[in-house]
């Protein structure tokens, strides 16, 4: 698997010196249980649950997984440098839905109706970095100016449903491209260039490090501003793609929408086994947790599963794996 | 320095923002003045208070529980259930419920070294299931409304819930001041390395501020439940983010080992003003958020810029 972690490579370290750093537990973590759970869980769904194994139905797994991925996929950044999570991804997202579609009703062509979101949300990303910087902590910082954009689309919207004014946007708009669903080419193509840059910039490099030493990047002469701020950017453009993409696809938005969307993001980042202390895990790994939470909550639904039962199984889930990385990340150090 | 000088290092700027706020909801609303309003402000204390201070004192231990707004309704959930046996024993209920859950947090966090935003966070989402699944996924009335109706008493500007917050806010006060557990407290927070090297043990300081936070929230859940008579699910959502607010704009550090109760006090007293002011004045919900939001940033943007002054201050060696 493409993770990206701290430790040397494993071709490049000689195979007799190492067995005993890596136990087989810490490998079986790192590798091995993601990939087996989607395979189990489609294998389960398969067998037991009638209408699962469906064209219509793998699409709305598909769908379900692709708006909390791009997001997941983005936020990994910020966890992978030792900045834990954003509690404030679903206003962010929510933001750039609504100024899409005002940007998109008031006439703009596709270019400012997207670029005028992303500015927006990219200044706000450079504020909160900085905070962050500084010694705020990312949790509360997020949670409080997710208040202040609620409050303020709320008040500026007054409730009301924000639509496209009857425009078009065009393939963005459309809900398949060759029979998939277009926002699965967004997750497609953000995992993509999030695992590139994850593994083969120094950016993406210098965020892992801030993660899995501070002091050392620091004295390795990393910014710790400049790649606190890399790592909200690029949590801003992921808000910015996915309030777009959704926008697009429903037409309209409202203050109120994609209310489970942080907790499904901070899920699918911390399922997927990335180290909330930071320092190890990788988009892709974010990517394939928001994959395994949709098609879990699409089983429990198709299987009668209330509201609270959905939530308390995502939850030990949660729980669960990340007890087990910390568990076997300290035994591997 | 001298005692007076602590006393404004600690409580000084809090004490501002207070001022602040106090005139400004003042003069811009007629409606908010006399008893009336003091009594909507301590109602605050009631909910908010009690949660932020069970927050406030994980903080002080240098972590930070972040399940404290489900563990409120979850409180307030299984007090509504218990509410038959009458009203002592439905808020005792929900108290032991959330004190387990806190307990667990603090030992899983303690043998485990788990960060504990990283173990709450889960427990944030698997909790809120739980009060989901407990309610039976919907709004819970209490059936004897003369269990409930023991609560809604009004004494000049208190009521049974302010008071007991109050109460609950000095014994937390005297027990973090005076207590060896509590000493202990803040020193895992304060220098985990040096408290650990000077033989304190981990899990018992933990444990007790995770217990402390869990039956806080219990016993706000349990209180608010008792006070409308009813329960939701979903209530509650906006309490994660005032909570620790209250704390950090009464001048609790996230960094651990310091702040009191009085600095939880003043933070929830802010909050709780500007709550009563917006509602006094008809504002809508997300208003009060809205400006929750900015006076925590606003603390924590001068918080910064009075560090600075102070670090430039001892590089250049001006001491006073």
């Amino acid at each position: 698997m493409s993770d990206v972690d701290f430790a040397p490579p494993a071709q490049s370290t000689p195979p007799a010196a190492e067995p005993a750093r890596r136990s087989l537990g810490s490998r079986i973590v790192s590798v091995g249980p993601l990939p087996a759970a989607l395979l189990l869980l489609v294998l389960v769904g398969t067998a037991t649950t009638s209408g699962f194994a469906t064209v219509d139905n793998i699409r709305a797994i598909l769908t379900a997984a692709s708006i909390t991925g791009i997001v997941a996929v983005c936020m990994t950044f910020l966890t992978l440098s030792g900045n834990f999570v954003s509690l404030g991804v679903q206003q962010n997202t929510v933001l750039a839905a609504i100024l899409f579609l005002s940007l998109t009703a008031a006439g703009a062509p596709l270019v400012l109706a997207v670029g005028g979101p992303l500015v927006v949300l990219v200044v706000i990303a450079v504020v909160q970095g900085v905070v962050v910087a500084r010694g705020m902590n990312t949790v509360i910082t997020t949670l409080a100016v997710g208040a202040i954009l609620f409050g303020a689309m709320s008040s500026v919207t007054g409730g009301q449903v924000i639509t496209t004014g009857g425009r078009s946007v065009g393939v963005l708009g459309q809900s398949l491209l060759f029979g998939v669903p277009v926002v699965v080419y967004g997750l497609v193509v953000v995992t993509a260039v999030a695992w590139l840059i994850a593994t083969r910039t120094s950016l993406g490099r210098r965020c892992l490090l801030l993660g899995a030493s501070r002091p050392t990047a620091v004295l390795s002469g990393v910014s710790i501003t400049r790649t606190t701020v890399f790592a909200f950017v690029v949590l801003a453009v992921g808000a910015t793609i996915a309030g777009v993409l959704t926008a697009a696809q429903l037409g309209q938005a409202t203050a109120n929408d994609l209310s489970t969307l942080t907790i499904d993001v901070v899920a699918a980042v911390l399922v997927g086994g990335t180290a909330m202390a930071g320092g190890s895990g990788s988009p892709v790994r974010s990517a394939a947790g928001a994959l395994l939470i949709a098609l879990l909550n699409n089983l429990m639904v198709l299987n009668g599963f209330t509201t609270g039962w959905r939530l308390a199984v995502q939850g030990a889930l949660v729980v669960v794996v990340v007890l087990a990385v910390q568990r076997f990340s300290r035994a591997a150090r | 320095m001298t005692r007076l000088a602590v006393s404004l290092h600690r409580y000084g700027v809090q004490v501002a923002i207070l001022l602040v706020v106090l005139v400004v909801l003042t003069t811009t609303s007629t409606q908010f003045r006399g008893p009336s309003a003091a009594f909507s402000t301590l109602e605050g204390f009631g909910l908010l208070g009690i949660v932020a201070l069970g927050v406030a004192v994980t903080m002080i231990a240098g972590e930070l529980d972040l399940s404290a707004a489900s563990m409120t309704t979850l409180g307030s959930v299984v007090a509504v259930r218990a509410s038959d046996l009458g009203l002592v024993p439905a808020i005792l209920a929900a108290v032991a419920v959330c004190l387990l859950i806190g307990l667990v947090h603090g030992l899983v966090i303690a043998r485990t070294g788990i960060n504990s935003l990283v173990l709450t966070i889960g427990s944030l989402v698997l909790l809120q299931g739980v009060a989901w699944v407990a309610s039976g996924e919907g709004p819970i009335v209490v059936t004897n409304y003369a269990v409930s109706d023991q609560v809604l008493l009004r004494w000049w500007i208190l009521s049974p819930s302010s008071v007991i917050a109050l109460v609950v806010f000095a014994g937390v006060g005297v027990f973090l001041a005076k207590t060896r557990n509590g000493r202990e407290i803040y020193a895992i927070g304060g220098g985990r390395k040096e408290s650990l090297a000077a033989g304190v043990p981990l899990a018992r300081p933990l444990t007790t501020a995770f217990a402390i936070s869990g039956a806080c929230a219990g016993l706000a859940g349990a209180l608010a439940a008792m006070r409308s008579g009813s329960a939701t699910p979903d209530a509650f959502e906006t309490l994660l983010l005032t909570g620790v607010a209250a704390a950090l704009i009464g001048g609790i550090a996230l960094s651990g080992g310091s702040g009191t109760v009085l600095n939880v006090a003043i933070g929830v007293a802010v909050l709780s003003l500007i709550t009563a002011g917006f509602s006094a004045q008809g504002a809508a919900t997300y208003v009060v958020q809205l400006w929750t939001g900015v006076v925590l940033i606003a603390t924590i943007a001068i918080r910064l810029v009075l560090d600075l002054v102070r670090t430039t201050r001892t590089k250049t060696g001006d001491t006073t």
